[in-house]
């Protein structure tokens, strides 16, 4: 065997451990890196920007009533909102930490960490429809079949720990359009998203063959030994060959992954105060709702904790899905949102409490935020239960990023008076995207990847990095 | 800005922002009119600006750069300013073709423009830029589309020439035409040829290339015994005439074909009862060898070729398509002729002359069909089934009907005893009786005041209407009246909104639906919600006084039933029975062949500028593209017939070479052209030119036979060298693109699971049939037929590169990651396998069922050590998991 095993396993280290793949990653920073991974909680079905994080006083003194005239010359207004009735927040919003930033009461937890938030309140995206707009914010396309931002970030960065997978993607149950979300497109398969389910705490359920019922680990040790002697012999007739020395190097990974995930993934490895501060439960609730699409208490803090869990071992892109299908999508009734912001606010705010304290959230970009925000106005077309909520709007909304060199305690770009669409510094999804891998030291426009003629990267052919929102 | 990342390939929508559109051009002038200056430009400066420059920066500002006018440079793209007049060192546009530029080298993808163009350029901006008014026609001359002669002689649209056959020097080499032309390449670079594959070797490649599976020991000694010098041409031949092969390049096929067996549909699992028909249609062509030319046109056109039975079930490419996004074009483009014609969707091809005329000439046809099918059945059958179909699915409404109206009812009956109730609670609540007891006292429904206890205890409401009811001044009839009013409200509304939606239907003047009041909805919804009123929602409980039905046709949780007696509970019995026999006459639906067929209106699509649907540009007649055809439109309906005649015309330069490469690349791991899909000026170059077109006119001449492909490939010596590294070679060649080496391959999902399989002596060679789940353990079957799904695929396939069913794939990502080991060292798959093949407890024979070998005196050596234990499942196990099994060289 030419290789030693530590040159095999660099060999491996693209992605989750890959090889014999035509176009290897860069596997390295284009330029000095602000941050090494990303958290990404997704609000999957659209939060309500002007419930949360983006106050709109104006709101509740028209509530009820139409745009007044003096609103509607601007140009910048959809031309059809002369008929909608404007809906006031039924929470209200304080001022949090130095920073003074405005968060409503569903989330005084994470109003509490507002000063390490950069809250970007000009998002747009190009489609208010879920299936298309939870495929571009994951992958900037509109339609499934291209590589999500995770695999683009392990493609382009690698891995840090070659005992777990590069790019995680946690969800209780499946969010809407499901595992495309974390596809690798075209990229190699090494770097598709690994799915855990996160309605499962042990993680030999969570895991596919994480573990062997039938041999233990001393003769699964010296079962590999054997596989490894064959092997040898082998190389020895064949000659040596990267595709030989790959799988050896993989067999062994594999091998001390079986306790590294084991560990990675059990939150029953954190103290019961942990887990309280996240607000999972000791019991997991049999769930006996027929809602379809809710979460049961403490499926989405579990993903929270797991993804710091996962993060502190050097995994490079976690992304908990906050749960099954739409959950946030309030079209009938806002209020909805008082039960999904209660089982959010409290992890999201023990995450970042936790990342803090231990100095990861420095080299960490947590990014909050779902597929689009939703209008000002209630919703009165073919709702029939009760007009008080909020319909799709890709035209405005907000994101929270904090670490990574993100510029904590400040708002940036705004929404017009009422919150319909982003009319300042605004930021598209591309933007971010540029933005994020730009923390992570790559550059959108050079994280390519040949594909059916032509380059394709994260971004299509736009994205600026927004200096205004890094610190 | 030089990198072609651009427009998505299938953006449909209104997509302006990403996308560049038209550019409404303004007159510009830089300085009064000098014809000296004007004829320096006319004839130096704008040809180069017209043929290099204005493809990609003018309608479609590939990086925010527009140079069809002055303005536009001075202007620039998104790094600012590409035109500084007087000073040609300072602009960005002559940085970049000096490839003086940091990052830019302009034109990209193509060679630096010529010394002088440069020079003209550099004095032409020196000279303060001069750019004459009448010049802004600059952008319209290049709207003309013009394919150039250089496009037309690309190499992959000449006609395919058969090559002249070279002489080589090693002739004992060489066993035919194919080997002469591979040795003179090699020959010319000084490399040798590898030593030939041994035996067992060569069978083992041999097997797995044509039908996925590994021989078996005998048959291994069978060809290792058979001397004649037809030895290998006879194992060809079988393996060929084997129902396994088509199993094998079928899937090939239908990873082109993004095949899958179900919809992508986000809410629920939606498979396509008949989709494996289209899957056993192409199994069955590849085994039947059907001329290449009569398959593609099948799966364009075939409905239009006589016998549907024979021809139609091909439709299925399209017809199966991924129905969240319009890629028949692309995939038209990509899989049969391998142009990359879906980049011609927002404007013209940067690099390959398919102008988006082209597109939506091929849109049109495709705009102009309609999903459709083709039913295995009588039309008898057909009817009968759906007319028993309808009967079946109306039963199933008034059954529902019935348990909604009567969970309605029983609302209603304890909505007028919540005084009651609430008053009872209360008496729970604040002086903590007993409930049961206080039930029975006062004849109370024990399940419905334990719901009440419940609601009542918890603090907060949306709705104000139960504020203070722990007070005994609390009004308990009034709020009684409150719930019945609030049926009423909810009964007004429903009524209000039947009757908007009725005016809507008729186009009438409509209003949106109304609704209740927020503070009587929550009253509403907390006592009386059902999921009959929120479907679209489901984000409610059941409300408390509503004992729903739970959707069960057949019983329900007996929430509602438990207050059924009487002839209201035979009523609920005779409906069910009914239901049952209803049923039990519905036979399986008709087997039909997913197709498409054309309606009855046909359509020309417009071109759509940018891809935006509201930025149309020209009407285009539906026909072939530009570049291999007259242009005249199709007359024959959508004209898909013309179309694929055009396509599997032995004239079309690109049909066989594609065709024949698709082959090429499955038997060697890499293509002649390693872009097997792209075949244009931004695909690979083919490595050797002079093969390709030798297979591609054996091709056509042999009647279209990829068989006869396989065997001009197999029986050459190229095909049969070892993988041994030749060190001399590895200076010149250490990609072995001349093919001096027989490449190592991993085996892919299929062959692995069904090499598992057959090992153990369990593989179903079955043939054809409905589509088996890939997690049912009973599932023996080989893996082509194993449920593909395009909503989640199989974790264990994709986990070993399965590719993505929502995209067509021309070749399979090769990873080796942990993973995949973990699968071999846990999974119940391997761990069974294994234990099936510890029965034999002989180690010799074990060897031989699955290397097809004895082992060697170390391989004993290492056996005996571990089987100290007599643990001969984690002996098996070991021998699956190692390198020998998983690779083929």
């Amino acid at each position: 065997m030419k290789m030693t095993r530590r040159e095999a396993l660099s060999t491996v280290g693209a992605g989750f451990g890959m090889l014999g793949v035509a176009q290897a990653a860069n596997n390295q920073p284009h330029f000095a890196a602000k941050a090494k991974h990303v958290i990404y909680l997704f609000l999957n079905g659209g939060p309500s920007q002007v419930d949360t994080f983006d106050p709109k006083p104006l709101l509740s003194k028209y509530d009820g009533k139409s745009i007044p005239d003096e609103f509607l010359k601007s140009d910048k207004r959809p031309k059809d909102m002369q008929n909608t009735r404007l809906l006031g927040s039924p929470w209200q919003f304080k001022k949090y930490g130095q920073s003074g930033l405005e968060v409503s009461d569903l989330f005084p937890k994470l109003g509490g960490c507002i000063d390490d938030v950069c809250v970007i309140r000009s998002m747009h995206t190009d489609l208010p429809s879920h299936p298309q707009a939870i495929t571009q914010m994951n992958s900037g396309r509109l339609i499934a079949g291209y590589p999500s931002m995770g695999s683009w970030i392990t493609y382009g960065l690698g891995t840090e720990n070659q005992n777990l997978p590069g790019f995680i993607a946690l969800c209780a149950g499946t969010p809407h359009v499901g595992p495309e979300l974390w596809s690798n497109g075209f990229l190699p398969s090494a770097y598709q998203g690994t799915y855990v389910p996160m309605d499962e705490s042990d993680p030999e359920k969570m895991i596919q063959n994480l573990t062997n019922r039938k041999i233990g680990r001393q003769d699964q040790r010296r079962q590999l030994d054997l596989v490894s002697a064959l092997n040898k012999l082998d190389i020895e007739k064949r000659g040596a060959d990267t595709n030989l020395e790959g799988r050896i190097a993989a067999m062994e990974t594999a091998f001390s992954m079986q306790v590294e995930a084991l560990d990675a993934f059990d939150v029953r490895k954190e103290t019961p105060a942990v887990r309280e501060r996240y607000g999972i439960p000791d019991h997991v609730a049999e769930s006996t709702s027929k809602r379809r699409s809710a979460t049961r208490d403490g499926d989405f803090a579990r993903g929270c904790l797991v993804a710091k869990r996962l993060v502190e071992r050097g995994v490079r892109v976690v992304q908990v899905y906050f749960g099954e299908d739409i959950p946030w999508d309030s079209h009938h009734d806002i209020l909805v949102h008082r039960d999904l912001a209660r089982q959010a606010d409290q992890p999201i705010a023990a995450l970042l409490t936790d990342l803090k304290e231990s100095g990861l959230l420095k080299d960490t970009i947590v990014v909050i935020g779902g597929e689009f925000g939703r209008t000002p106005s209630v919703e009165t077309t073919g709702r029939i239960n009760v007009q008080n909520g909020r319909n799709h709007n890709s035209d405005g909304f907000t994101y929270l990023v904090a670490g990574g060199g993100f510029k904590g305690g400040t708002a940036y770009g705004a929404t017009d008076e009422f919150g319909f669409a982003a009319v300042e510094n605004k930021v598209h999804l591309h933007d971010l995207h540029a933005t994020i891998l730009h923390q992570l030291g790559l550059d959108h426009k050079r994280l390519t990847y040949r594909y059916s003629g032509r380059d394709f990267r994260l971004t299509d052919v736009a994205g600026n990095v927004v200096q205004g929102v890094l610190s | 800005m030089g990198l072609p990342t651009h427009g998505g390939l299938w953006s449909n929508t209104n997509n302006v922002k990403l996308c560049a559109f038209l550019t409404i051009l303004a007159a510009s002038a830089s300085a009064a009119d000098n014809p000296e200056a004007r004829e320096f430009f006319e004839n130096r400066v704008r040809p180069v600006f017209v043929k290099n420059c204005l493809p990609c920066h003018s309608e479609t500002r590939m990086g925010g750069l527009d140079m069809s006018s002055r303005e536009g440079l001075l202007k620039g793209g998104q790094i600012g300013t590409s035109l500084v007049p007087g000073k040609p060192e300072e602009s960005v546009l002559i940085q970049a073709v000096t490839h003086q530029h940091e990052r830019l080298r302009m034109p990209a993808g193509q060679p630096r423009l010529s010394d002088r163009q440069i020079a003209d350029l550099s004095s032409w901006v020196k000279d303060g830029a001069y750019w004459p008014e009448s010049a802004a026609a600059v952008a319209n001359k290049a709207k003309q589309y013009v394919i150039t002669p250089e496009q037309r002689n690309f190499w992959s649209l000449v006609p395919v020439k058969k090559p002249a056959i070279p002489a080589v020097k090693n002739t004992a080499w060489a066993q035919g035409d194919l080997d002469r032309l591979l040795l003179a390449r090699m020959e010319a670079k000084n490399i040798v040829p590898a030593p030939a594959a041994d035996r067992r070797t060569l069978l083992r490649r041999a097997y797995y290339d044509l039908i996925g599976l590994p021989p078996t020991a005998a048959q291994i000694d069978a060809f290792t015994n058979d001397r004649s010098p037809a030895a290998f041409s006879k194992v060809v031949d079988q393996l060929l005439a084997s129902k396994q092969y088509g199993e094998r390049w079928g899937r090939y096929w239908l990873d082109l074909a993004r095949y899958s067996d179900d919809k992508l549909e986000a809410e629920v699992e939606a498979p396509y009862e008949n989709a494996f028909r289209y899957r056993d249609w192409v199994i069955d062509a590849v085994n039947t060898d059907l001329p290449y030319n009569q398959f593609l046109k099948a799966q364009i056109a075939g409905d239009l070729m006589g016998d549907k039975q024979k021809y139609a079930a091909g439709l299925g490419i399209f017809a199966l398509r991924p129905h969240t996004q319009d890629d028949r074009v692309d995939v038209t483009g990509r899989v049969f002729l391998g142009l990359t014609t879906g980049c011609a969707q927002c404007h013209d091809h940067k690099f390959d002359p398919i102008p988006a005329t082209d597109y939506y000439a091929l849109l049109g046809i495709f705009e102009s069909t309609k999903d459709s099918e083709v039913p295995l059945a009588g039309d008898a059958a057909v009817k009968g089934w759906k007319a028993q179909k309808k009967l079946v699915d109306q039963q199933k409404i008034v059954i529902r009907d019935f348990l909604q109206d009567q969970a309605t009812q029983i609302a209603r009956m304890y909505a007028l005893q919540a005084a009651r109730y609430v008053t009872a609670a209360r008496s729970v609540i604040v002086s903590h009786q007993d409930q049961r007891a206080i039930a029975a006292r006062e004849k109370l429904d024990e399940v419905t005041f334990d719901r009440w206890v419940k609601y009542l205890a918890k603090t907060s409401k949306d709705h104000p209407y139960l504020k203070g009811f722990l007070s005994d001044q609390f009004d308990a009839p009034a709020f009684q009246n409150r719930l019945l009013a609030v049926l009423k409200e909810r009964q007004d509304v429903d009524d209000e909104n039947t009757l908007r939606a009725a005016l809507k239907k008729r186009k009438g003047p409509s209003e949106d639906p109304t609704a209740l009041k927020p503070e009587s909805f929550y009253l509403w919804r907390d006592l009386f919600f059902s999921d009959f009123y929120g479907k679209e929602f489901k984000q409610e409980d059941d409300g408390l006084l509503f004992y729903g039905p739970n959707r069960g046709y057949y019983e329900s949780d007996g929430t509602v039933e438990r207050f059924f007696s009487g002839e209201y509970k035979e009523h609920l019995a005779r409906l069910r029975q009914d239901l049952k026999t209803l049923e039990a006459k519905l036979p399986p639906q008709y087997p039909f062949f997913h197709t498409i067929e054309d309606s009855k209106n046909m359509k020309l699509e417009r071109v759509r500028i940018g891809g935006s649907a509201a930025n149309l540009g020209e009407e285009v007649p539906r026909r072939f593209l530009t570049v291999l055809s007259d242009g005249k439109p199709f007359t024959q309906g959508a004209g898909r017939l013309e179309l694929a005649e055009a396509i599997a015309s032995p004239t079309n330069p690109l049909t066989a070479r594609v065709a024949v490469n698709r082959i090429w690349h499955h038997h060697f791991g890499a293509g002649i052209v390693r872009t097997p899909s792209d075949f244009g000026f931004m695909g690979d170059r083919p490595s050797h030119p002079e093969v390709l077109d030798y297979l591609a006119a054996r091709f056509v001449d042999s009647g279209w036979s990829a068989k006869a492909i396989h065997r001009e490939i197999m029986l050459s010596a190229a095909y049969q060298l070892s993988s041994t590294k030749v060190t001399a070679n590895l200076n010149t060649d250490p990609d072995n693109r001349l093919l001096w080496r027989a490449n190592v391959r991993r085996l892919d999902a299929e062959a692995l699971r069904d090499s598992l399989l057959a090992v153990t002596g369990e593989l179903d060679l079955a043939i054809g049939g409905p589509a088996g789940k890939f997690s049912d353990p009973s599932n023996k079957r080989r893996s082509v037929y194993g449920f593909v799904s395009r909503r989640k695929l199989d974790g264990t396939m994709s986990l070993f590169d399965f590719p993505n069913p929502n995209i067509t794939s021309d070749k399979r990502s090769v990873t080796i990651t942990p993973p995949q080991q973990l699968f071999l060292l846990n999974g119940d798959f391997a761990m069974d396998r294994a234990a099936k093949l510890a029965k034999t407890q002989d180690v010799r024979q074990l060897y031989r069922t699955v290397f097809g070998r004895l082992p060697g005196e170390s391989e004993l050596k290492l056996a005996q050590e571990f089987l100290v234990k007599g643990n001969w499942a984690q002996y098996a196990q070991a021998l699956l998991n190692a390198n020998e099994f998983v690779l083929i060289n």
